[in-house]
């Protein structure tokens, strides 16, 4: 694992393995990508094993979709069918994977992203020339994103003290259940903004065009042979990719 | 222990940090208990470790003679009641109405009672004529009476309530004791509080807490 990462370095890494998983059809390719998206998360110290915890609630999800997804590709030598209709093909079932693939590359990324001191990604994007609004409109939003979990959960505790057994209700029930989660999110969020905004603006926010940081980045030899090997990594994908075609 | 709720030798930790340690506890169906101590003494954790919100990490919480571990949420709050701090996190539906109904609803009752116990509660909780209102757009002191209307509607055995007359005025705060006062004959009622008056006023017991333990358990 390596320590004291810049955060410019890490966003780096991680556009170029999810832009890599968006132009790649090869499941092939995609793997190498997949792999060195691990390989990164590894030495970032990104903690792989409490991101497989998160998904596996929704794991069943993803299959349910490539198993869709390759249902209506209808190219390539059948695997599943009967007599003239074509169920499952091995095209489909490649694409299937692909589709895996890329799901799995990007939830790496944000594990990623997820190892940054967020002010200090914050930081990072000022001084790549980001507008500071923007970039205290981004670190506003990942902070916001917990409290919607929260949210959620607190509600899902709210309605079950008041003796509703989820699982005991009916599919309609259930839905109309979920819609009830709404209402204190976006309620929620609102009232959290309007309060930040007031307290922002009473604390002089935009009063002047320049702004000093205490905080300053500062890249290593680490960070920039890193950037390098990843566009160097980047480069030869898509010449390999090339090739194959 | 003997007693409606029972708690023995409970420890409970967060983030590996201990909130509550050795709690030895034994609670009674008609009988209102008051928690009083400092800010991060354990009275919040204690409210929630009991209705099963937070799990506890040794020992055992037994609720009508049963493990709280081993019973869902639902069962738990088929009944206790729990006011939560914030009333906040506990409004879900748009409408006050709504609110209201909510559980009634869903556990089958029939129509005409489910509308006959919420006109009930809105002119107990002086709700009435903000019986169509959006639930975010209330105040602090008609938030909290909803979500104590919303929890009494529900019928509960035992009452938690975290912090009851936060929010609200005095002449609302005089309301809720006279509603206290009924309520006390047929429900068990643990309040966490910091209101000196309204413990005085209505406390059978008094529990003090610091750093995580029961330091103090009189009966006034």
């Amino acid at each position: 694992m390596i320590k004291n990462v810049d955060p410019r370095t890490k966003l780096a890494s991680v556009i170029c393995i999810s832009t890599l998983a968006i132009i790649f059809q090869n499941p092939l390719i995609l793997m190498a990508v997949l792999f060195a998206g691990v390989f990164l998360a590894k030495i970032f110290g990104a903690n792989l094993l409490m991101l497989i915890k998160r998904i596996r609630h929704i794991l069943f999800l993803f299959i349910v979709i490539i198993f869709i997804q390759s249902l209506f590709v209808k190219t390539g030598t059948v695997l599943i069918g009967f007599e003239n209709i074509r169920i499952l093909t091995s095209e489909g079932l490649i694409r299937g994977i692909g589709y895996l693939m890329r799901i799995l590359i990007i939830l790496i990324s944000g594990a990623i992203l997820s190892t940054c001191d967020m002010r200090k990604l914050i930081q990072g994007l000022i001084q790549m020339k980001l507008p500071y609004d923007i970039a205290f409109m981004t670190s506003l939003g990942i902070k916001f994103l917990p409290l919607f979990v929260e949210e959620i959960k607190d509600t899902m505790i709210a309605i079950q003290l008041r003796g509703i057994d989820i699982n005991q209700l009916s599919l309609r029930e259930r839905l109309e259940i979920v819609s009830y989660l709404f209402t204190p999110i976006i309620a929620g969020t609102l009232n959290k903004s309007k309060k930040l905004s007031l307290s922002v603006e009473c604390r002089g926010f935009r009063a002047y065009d320049r702004r000093t940081s205490i905080t300053k980045l500062k890249m290593s030899f680490t960070d920039y042979l890193m950037i390098s090997s990843s566009l160097l990594f980047s480069v030869g994908l898509i010449m390999i990719d090339k090739i194959l075609v | 222990m003997n007693g409606f709720i029972v708690v023995e030798t409970m420890y409970l930790s967060l983030n590996h940090i201990p909130i509550l340690k050795n709690i030895n506890l034994s609670l009674d169906r008609h009988q209102f208990v008051s928690v009083v101590g400092p800010n991060g003494s354990g009275k919040t954790t204690l409210g929630k470790a009991i209705t099963g919100i937070i799990k506890h990490n040794q020992g055992h919480i037994y609720l009508n003679d049963k493990n709280i571990s081993l019973l869902s949420l639902a069962e738990i709050g088929r009944t206790i009641g729990y006011l939560f701090q914030n009333p906040e996190k506990q409004i879900f539906a748009p409408k006050v109405i709504e609110e209201l109904s909510f559980a009634l609803k869903y556990k089958k009752v029939d129509q005409k009672i489910i509308e006959e116990k919420t006109i009930e509660m809105l002119h107990l909780f002086d709700l009435y004529h903000l019986k169509d209102a959006t639930t975010f757009f209330l105040s602090q002191g008609e938030k909290q009476r909803l979500a104590i209307a919303s929890v009494l509607l529900n019928e509960p055995e035992y009452l938690i309530l975290d912090e009851p007359t936060t929010g609200l005025d005095i002449k609302r705060r005089k309301e809720l004791s006279q509603l206290i006062d009924k309520l006390k004959t047929k429900t068990g009622i643990l309040s966490i509080s910091h209101d000196k008056e309204f413990i005085n006023r209505h406390s059978e017991r008094i529990i003090t807490m610091k750093d995580g333990c029961i330091i103090d358990d009189k009966k006034c």
